[in-house]
């Protein structure tokens, strides 16, 4: 025997309820560093939740909400801003944390790595994010950003070559891999 | 594997926890500091992309979508059941109540216009010209007379007047600049008192509305100015009122 309407609807809404619960953050924080900037990342997650219920019936594994949101943002981005607004070149300030239990030190290190993050390229944030913000396998960055892995690694290698020389320039850490084909990268 | 391998590996992916990448790492201690230095970076790198602030409220505000959408099941109707004629109805309310609400607003003097895309686009181009031109201008040290100063405003189509203000003013930088492709601007900068305070001239199509400059590092205004745009930026600290006014009581479009 089928449930009635009103049961489904109550189903549907635990579950929207549970999925906001367990992701709103990341899938936040995920926003922001797409636009970089804290009211444009707020109207992007809201879009993106309101197309998840409208369409939360087409989850079918709770497990693959993560990666489903992610997607649903992105598109939702591309279609609201990215083709009426250029990238934001900085982040505000005012969107980091500011716990009373970070030291004057571990804020500057914090700002410090906002920017360099913010200025990374696009094509190499975006991949970074989903990794670090994500926790998502190369493979797993790959199907969001419908790109081959080896693209996908590339451009992740490339990421935090750029953040490790924004830290340490003279370090001899520094690597230079400056190759196209560091892995057989095809786009 | 040889070191490139195990490096690119690494950048890709410090947390690599495949057998050959473990192997490869343990094998070398300098391999195995270079993994732990990248690590370490990694994890900051981590805690700063967590540490942007979620929205007080933003849970309750997404779970409010569900509520509102899912209010018509109550009575045993989905949103999409709804006759069509009921839908219609409710958005000519929507509407109506819309445009009301905006009058109001609009009539009490609340209603602050919100700079276009084009604006936006505008300040962005700015803020990147800055950052391109920040070193020169740190380094700037002249103190150009009016004549220089107006040869290079000219160019852009405006004009400072013979003023006691700016006559007294340092101004250490004059340049042309190429914000806007297709047309000249005038970029000045005078000697602040917490550092260099720019003023760039455009006569380029105005903003839809004056508004502030959204930067870590300059603050300032973008404001329409007749037939083109003035920008005043400087560094946080500086007060840049009395530059505005200078400026805006001083400069004019000539053409």
């Amino acid at each position: 025997m089928s449930d009635t309407p009103v049961l489904d609807d109550r189903r549907k809404k635990e579950r929207y309820e549970a999925l906001v619960d367990a992701l709103y953050q990341d899938v936040y924080r995920y926003a922001y560093w797409i636009c970089k900037n804290s009211a444009l990342a707020e109207d992007l997650v809201q879009e993106t939740f309101l197309r998840a219920w409208r369409s939360l019936d087409s989850l079918q594994n709770d497990k693959a909400a993560k990666a489903w949101l992610f997607t649903i943002l992105r598109r939702e981005n591309a279609r609201l801003y990215e083709r009426y607004r250029p990238e934001l070149v900085d982040i505000e300030d005012q969107s980091i944390a500011d716990s009373d239990e970070n030291e004057p030190d571990q804020r500057m290190d914090r700002r410090l790595l906002h920017e360099a993050i913010g200025k990374l390229e696009k094509d190499y944030r975006d991949p970074l994010m989903l990794q670090v913000i994500g926790g998502f396998s190369g493979k797993e960055i790959a199907e969001i950003l419908e790109l081959n892995n080896n693209t996908v690694m590339t451009r992740l290698f490339r990421a935090r070559g750029k953040l490790r020389q924004a830290f340490f320039p003279d370090s001899e850490l520094t690597d230079d891999f400056s190759g196209d084909d560091t892995f057989d990268e095809q786009s | 594997m040889d070191d490139f391998e195990f490096r690119k590996r690494g950048l890709a992916n410090p947390n690599d926890s495949s057998d050959d990448f473990r192997s490869a790492a343990a094998a070398d201690p300098q391999r195995a500091q270079w993994l732990q230095d990248l690590q370490a970076l990694d994890a900051r790198v981590h805690a700063a992309a967590l540490s942007i602030e979620v929205p007080a409220g933003l849970a309750e505000r997404l779970k409010a979508h569900a509520s509102e959408q899912s209010a018509p099941a109550a009575t045993g109707a989905s949103v999409s059941a709804l006759p069509m004629r009921s839908r219609y109805q409710r958005y000519y309310a929507m509407a109506a109540s819309l445009v009301i609400t905006l009058g109001v607003i609009m009539s009490s003097g609340l209603w602050t216009p919100r700079p276009s895309a084009a604006d936006i686009k505008f300040h962005d181009d700015i803020i990147g010209h800055m950052y391109r031109e920040t070193p020169r201008i740190e380094n700037a040290t002249a103190d150009l007379s009016m004549e220089e100063i107006n040869q290079v405003i000219e160019a852009a189509g405006g004009h400072l007047r013979d003023d006691e203000r700016i006559k007294s003013a340092h101004i250490k930088f004059a340049n042309d600049c190429n914000v806007v492709p297709s047309i000249k601007g005038a970029h000045i900068v005078l000697e602040g008192t917490k550092g260099s305070v720019s003023v760039i001239m455009i006569h380029n199509s105005p903003v839809s509305t004056e508004f502030d400059v959204n930067d870590p590092r300059f603050q300032g205004k973008i404001i329409p100015f007749g037939q083109g745009n003035l920008v005043i930026l400087g560094e946080k600290e500086e007060s840049l009122e009395s530059y505005e006014t200078l400026i805006t009581e001083t400069f004019e479009w000539v053409i």
